[in-house]
């Protein structure tokens, strides 16, 4: 991954969330930058062009601040949506060298036709993105797998996957990744008999403690 | 055939207020796209179940469907012409507390396309305002 953009930035003055929103009604997107030993400093960025960056898988980026000197090379730690996951309401920015060891989450595209997707199944992604730990200029856009050889009763695993030099998993190699399955063979009512009969009802937990209890009274006397 | 909990601690609840926004549950988390809720409801467990079959019925054994909400929250109400008082009622349904943003059903191995003509008919159960979603930006 290379830095190709730079974030026009401009600091905070008034934190909080009443003025966060102020900010985001006037076009602008709270942000915070940590890293390296230094004090926290809150930003602002322009939304429109950073959220057509992020949507854009662009994770790396520079920025042009007074405190920081020259340009500083900043990493896209953590987004926060609103509660309809359309907006990106504030983001974490981290500092980093090019050289620096990071810990991140890369996008996983899957390619061919599984072998037991061709008998009906359904291939099943366990992870959208995998758990990755590397320098900072080795970070791949996205990692792709091959799933051709996927059937039900071998499933891809994480120690399966071939990864760019330099990048290695923080996840266990037995962790299930890509998996096959088959739906299950019931009827379109479906469900009745997990669920149990029409009309019964939950078991009471505390009505049947009280229960136990009073036994335990009369058995006492 | 209705969802209800196995076991519960207590056999009624309070009603409770309604008026929040969902900050949990309310992204695609298992499957590949998925419907989200834009109001909040009681969602009672037959409506869960009337857009589990719609689903189906659309899909044929394609795809794998996740139901992101349980009806856990008893509902009482009084029989009809009944005098106030005299305690709380029996429990008429079952429902799952649903508040704006909440994810309701997620699905997985269909194309985006299917998927979309199969949520529209789950929609059209739903006691409210639903909207077609994919996966949301991963960092």
């Amino acid at each position: 991954m290379k830095i190709q953009h730079t974030l026009n930035v401009e600091r905070r003055e008034k934190t909080g969330s009443r003025y966060a929103k102020r900010y985001r009604d006037a076009g602008k997107l709270p942000a915070v930058l940590y890293g390296h030993g230094k004090a926290p400093v809150s930003l602002l960025l322009n939304a429109k062009r950073a959220t057509k960056f992020f949507h854009l898988g662009e994770k790396l980026f520079n920025i042009a601040l007074e405190s920081e000197g020259t340009e500083q090379a900043v990493f896209l730690k953590d987004v926060q949506f609103d509660y309809l996951g359309d907006t990106i309401v504030h983001v974490d920015l981290t500092r980093v060298d090019m050289d620096e060891e990071i810990e991140s989450n890369v996008h996983l595209v899957l390619f061919g036709e599984a072998a037991g997707a061709k008998g009906g199944g359904i291939v099943q992604k366990q992870m959208d993105a995998l758990p990755v730990k590397c320098a900072v200029k080795d970070l791949p856009d996205e990692i792709r797998v091959d799933i051709s050889k996927v059937d039900e009763d071998n499933p891809l695993h994480a120690g399966d996957i071939e990864l760019p030099a330099g990048v290695e998993l923080t996840i266990d190699d037995n962790e299930t990744i890509v998996t096959i399955t088959f739906a299950v063979e019931t009827g379109i009512e479906g469900e009745a008999e997990e669920i149990g009969a029409e009309g019964t009802e939950p078991e009471v937990i505390s009505e049947k403690k009280d229960k136990d209890e009073e036994k335990g009274e009369k058995d006492d006397d | 055939m209705p969802r209800m909990p196995k076991r519960v601690k207590f056999r009624k609840e309070f009603r409770r207020t309604r008026d929040r926004k969902a900050t949990k549950g309310n992204f695609v988390a298992y499957g590949e796209f998925g419907l989200q809720a834009l109001e909040g409801c009681w969602l009672t467990a037959r409506q869960i179940e009337a857009g589990r079959i719609a689903c189906q019925h659309y899909l044929k054994r394609q795809g794998k469907i996740f139901i992101r909400v349980f009806p856990d929250k008893p509902v009482s109400k009084k029989p009809l012409e009944q005098r106030m008082g005299k305690g709380k009622a029996e429990v008429e349904y079952w429902a799952a507390r649903v508040k704006p943003g909440t994810m309701l059903y997620e699905l997985a191995g269909v194309p985006e396309d299917t998927a979309k003509r199969a949520l529209v008919r789950v929609a059209m159960k739903m006691p409210v305002r639903t909207r077609f979603v994919g996966r949301r930006l991963a960092v």
